[in-house]
């Protein structure tokens, strides 16, 4: 499903990158702001599934090399530790731990919980990306 | 005395299937490594018991170990109980056991193969069985009960390219597994309504057990999984189905072992539950039935492995009768059960030989057909000889002949039998039914010897039959040593009593602290003193004689029991086919409609039971903003116009327009993050949507269930889940009475406002996010992990298929796929 759009492409190609990045911001910040992981996923399938429609298919995969099923493996790995790790230190499931870095006068408030966020931003992307290619592959050009 | 240490008895217990498991490291050529290493599983286990009976001596039956915890959760943890009757059986099975691994090494012969899968399954079972018999904990009785299900499942259907064989097997797993339901249940009930969860402590405490409904339904349901297990009428079918297995096998699980089971956890019971008024009606009533239906059908058959598995039943009949008779409550509070586990070793000691000598003629003739064996004797087939004497030594003892120590144990028997009758005269009945058993028992034995010998009265009537044959070669002696071993013990103890009497008296203290003898008599006190006893007795023999020699009761007869399995069987695949075709429809609508009024019909329960679920929630303003109400108009006018419309994009952008609404309801209320979660999951829905559409099959003109009751359910689903969900944010809770809301716990425990977290949330401030990380971290994990299957859903269900297009250049699709 490709829509030859000018306009459209060169929008995309601004917005991508920025989509990415609030992504990202919305994943580190989502602990003390609105943001988290789950959003951050859906935002950048968004920006991702734009760019395909766009551009088509051939230049999606350049831009997006690895098959969608090692981002769901690599962030449900990623998560699956962030949730043992609590374990073998005596402390329950999931149990986050925080720390308060302070670099020149800035103070930087740090928590595992961030990893287990990006661990489901990285299976959100993984899934949806992964359903829609497939999907759209199905259809066809 | 302090409780015995139970790591010895768990290493007794582990050692088979260690050794069994080991000998696969063995290369396959070595079969006497193989033998000896498996060998040393059951050897060490004898010796493992033997050390922990020197150290702590026999356990009373209200002593066991002390445990290891494994289950604290579930009462369970691993404690054994060596008491006489647990002790007697493992010693029974690990020994047995050491037999039978070097007769299966002649048995088998240089098939290693089959020696190689054989031990590993052999070890399992020795182990499960050494666990039923000296596990303390109920539920761990009734695990290692499985795990012998489980482990003789392999064993008898163990020519697994027969599908007789297998079918047979399962069967036996069906069968056998159904009662070790019952076992569970009737465990589990037990444990809960007394709060007691070891044989042990149940039976220091069995005088409270009392005889409430719950206990006898306990009691009931644990002699259910007995009696399959021990092969009672009505599922004694599996017995003798299960003899296609190899001969060591049968001479194992089904003389000396896995069958004992069940008469075993009648010993076990008997102190618990024997002074419930039904322990005797009905333990008796399944163990007389099934002694005589046994010792008919026995009589009957013409295969030896055949004759052997119905006496068996027969056999087993006797012991549950026996135990019945434990039951018995005589004016001196006695019960009428005397050196029962003598009686039980003495059945072992003459039906296994039996058995391995079976399979050894077979082994030798290639056949166990008894008109095939006529005149055996003249016949000079070598090395036949050793094993007709063998063979003719046990039926000796299989008739009860004096001499034996089986003689002494009918004596035994037929004396509690009269004993008991004297107070209730109703089990005259089944005195009768034993003294006829017992005529069966001598009769086969002499069509058997007269067949041997060729005797005109012999059985040789030529019949076509099948018999399953393993592979023949020179390793002989093996084949009859072990049995002529177990026969000879029979004589050991049949003539010289007292060396019997020195092992078994410190077993025999279980069941019975005052047994009424002193043990086993002489050959020759039985005819100083006759009585009730002996009469029977020469009453059976001369009654047996009889029967032997008539030509009636020859033909072959079929067991109408044998019907039972293959129809319940069927039956069950039958309506299960029907049932799952009724449930099963295929259509979405149809599951949806069933959740849907499963949820309502629960629903309205809750409310009927607790009508302040219908009232609002104090606190909470049905129309607080204009706006709200606008976009709560525009929700609901969307989803009224839904099912209006039957284009699926049409109805796709209505859903949409719903969704967005609901977006700005989240705005409304400040719920940023839900708004943003919403707004993107409607852009991606409908993009999926607007792919899958041009996938989906037509639509289904004619739906099975009208639509309009279908709109008023969908409704009414609605409302009421919108209606839990405003309670839900406004439960009161129950003890306290105070106004909850669920969110006053999040915010308190997380950083906002407060400095409070408790460790918890990671000091995050965004609830929503803490809430996701922390609070329902478990569940966020879970929803990605169904996230993740989802996707392998997709992946492997819609495959790649741009590379297969067909000649029109046309993509192959699933839309495709479904005209075609």
């Amino acid at each position: 499903m490709r829509i030859d759009s000018l306009i459209l492409r060169t929008a995309v190609r601004l917005v991508l990158p920025l989509t990415v990045l609030l992504a990202i911001y919305a994943a580190l910040n989502g602990h003390n702001a609105p943001g988290g992981g789950f959003i951050a996923g859906l935002v950048t399938t968004v920006g991702l599934c734009t760019y395909r429609m766009a551009f088509g298919e051939r230049a999606f995969h350049r831009l997006f090399p690895v098959h969608p099923r090692w981002l769901v493996v690599a962030g449900l790995g990623l998560t699956l530790v962030v949730a043992i790790i609590p374990l073998l230190a005596g402390e329950p499931l999931l149990r986050s731990a925080s720390t308060v870095l302070r670099l020149g006068g800035q103070e930087l408030h740090l928590v595992s919980a961030t990893v287990f966020d990006l661990g489901v931003l990285v299976v959100v992307v993984g899934v949806a990306v992964g359903m829609i290619t497939r999907l759209g592959e199905e259809l066809g050009p | 005395m302090a409780p015995a240490d139970p790591s010895l008895v768990l290493a007794a217990v582990g050692a088979p299937v260690v050794a069994g498991l080991a000998t696969l490291l063995i290369p396959r050529a070595q079969n006497l490594a193989r033998v000896l290493l498996a060998a040393c599983g059951p050897a060490a286990s004898l010796l493992l018991l033997g050390v922990h009976l020197t150290r702590y001596g026999v356990a009373p039956n209200h002593a066991g170990t002390t445990s290891i915890n494994w289950v604290p959760s579930l009462h369970l943890d691993l404690s054994f109980l060596v008491d006489g009757l647990g002790a007697f059986f493992a010693l029974l099975v690990a020994g047995v056991g050491v037999l039978i691994v070097f007769y299966s090494r002649g048995y088998f012969g240089n098939d290693a193969s089959s020696l190689a899968r054989f031990f590993p399954a052999l070890g399992f079972f020795t182990s499960s069985m050494l666990g039923v018999f000296l596990a303390d904990h109920l539920l761990l009785t009734a695990l290692f009960w499985e795990l012998t299900s489980i482990s003789s499942f392999f064993l008898i259907g163990w020519e697994r390219d027969d599908e007789t064989a297998v079918k047979r097997a399962m069967q036996a797993f069906f069968t056998t597994g159904f009662g070790g339901l019952a076992l569970l249940g009737g465990v589990l009930l037990l444990g809960d309504t007394t709060g007691v969860w070891r044989w042990s402590d149940l039976v220091a405490t069995a005088s409270e057990i009392g005889s409430s409904g719950t206990v006898v339904a306990a009691f009931v349901l644990i002699f259910v999984g007995a009696a399959s297990k021990s092969a009672q009428w009505p599922l004694h079918y599996w017995l003798p189905g299960a003899m296609l297995a190899p001969t060591p096998v049968s001479a194992f699980l089904h003389s000396a072992t896995m069958v004992k089971a069940g008469v075993f956890l009648l010993g076990r019971l008997l102190p618990v539950f024997g002074l419930l008024t039904i322990w005797l009606p009905l333990v008796v009533a399944f163990g007389a039935v099934t002694m005589l239906l046994g010792a008919g059908l026995a009589l009957r058959q013409h295969n030896l492995k055949l004759i052997f598995a119905y006496l068996t039943v027969s056999q087993l009949g006797l012991f549950v009768c026996m135990y019945g008779f434990g039951g018995v409550t005589d004016g001196h509070g006695g019960s009428a059960i005397d050196w029962d586990l003598s009686q039980i070793a003495s059945h072992g000691l003459y039906k296994a030989p039996l058995f391995l000598i079976a399979g050894a003629l077979a082994h030798r003739l290639g056949t166990r057909r008894l008109p095939e064996l006529f005149g055996l004797w003249h016949r000079g087939v070598s090395g036949s000889r050793v094993l007709v004497v063998v063979l003719l030594a046990a039926s000796y003892a299989l008739a009860g002949g004096p001499g034996t120590v089986s003689f002494v144990a009918k004596e035994l028997f037929l004396g509690a039998a009269h004993h008991a009758a004297a107070s209730h005269p109703a089990l005259l009945v089944v005195v009768a039914m034993a003294v006829l058993a017992a005529a069966c028992n001598v009769a086969i034995v002499v069509r058997l010897v007269a067949t041997v010998f060729g005797w005109r009265l012999g059985v040789r009537d030529d019949l076509p039959g099948r018999d399953v044959v393993h592979g023949k070669d020179r390793w002989g002696p093996v084949l009859w040593v072990p049995a002529a071993g177990l026969v000879l013990v029979q004589y050991i103890g049949g003539l010289l009593p007292p060396v019997w009497n020195s092992v078994f008296r410190r077993l025999e203290v279980n069941v019975n602290d005052e047994a009424f003898t002193d043990g086993l008599p002489w050959l020759w006190e039985p005819f100083l003193h006759p009585g009730a006893p002996l009469a029977m007795s020469l009453a059976a023999i001369g009654l047996g004689v009889v029967l032997g020699c008539s030509q009636r009761m020859r033909g072959d007869i079929v067991d109408v029991h044998d019907r039972i399995y293959p129809v319940t069987y069927r039956l069950i695949l039958q309506y299960g086919h029907r049932a799952f075709h009724g449930i099963q429809t295929g259509h979405l609508r149809h599951y949806l409609v069933f959740v849907f009024t499963l949820l309502l019909l629960g629903i309205s329960w809750a409310a009927w039971v607790d009508p302040a679920m219908l009232r609002l929630p104090d606190g909470v303003a049905p129309f607080e903003s204009l706006t709200g109400l606008l976009l709560g108009a525009v929700v609901c006018a969307a989803a009224i116009a839904l099912p209006l419309v039957t284009e699926r994009v049409v109805r796709v952008l209505v859903l949409g327009a719903s969704g967005f609404a609901v977006v700005g309801l989240y705005l409304l209320y400040q719920a940023i993050d839900l708004a943003l979660t919403q707004l993107m999951f409607e852009i991606i829905s409908v993009l999926l949507f607007l792919l899958v559409l041009r996938l989906l099959p037509r639509l289904d003109r004619r739906p099975l269930i009208s639509p309009r009751p279908r709109l008023a359910l969908a409704a009414l689903v609605g409302i009421t889940i919108g209606w839990m969900t405003l309670l839900a944010g406004h439960a009161a809770d129950q003890r306290t009475n105070e106004a909850v809301t669920l969110g006053a716990f999040f915010e308190e425990h997380s950083l906002h406002g407060t400095e409070v977290t408790d460790g918890r949330g990671g000091e995050g401030r965004n609830i929503v996010n803490v809430i996701l990380v922390d609070f329902r971290g478990f569940d966020t994990l879970g929803e990605i992990t169904v996230l993740a299957t989802a996707a392998l859903g997709v992946w492997s269900m819609l495959p790649g298929r741009r590379r297969h297009r067909n000649d029109e250049g046309q993509p192959g699709t699933i839309a495709a796929e479904v005209e075609r």
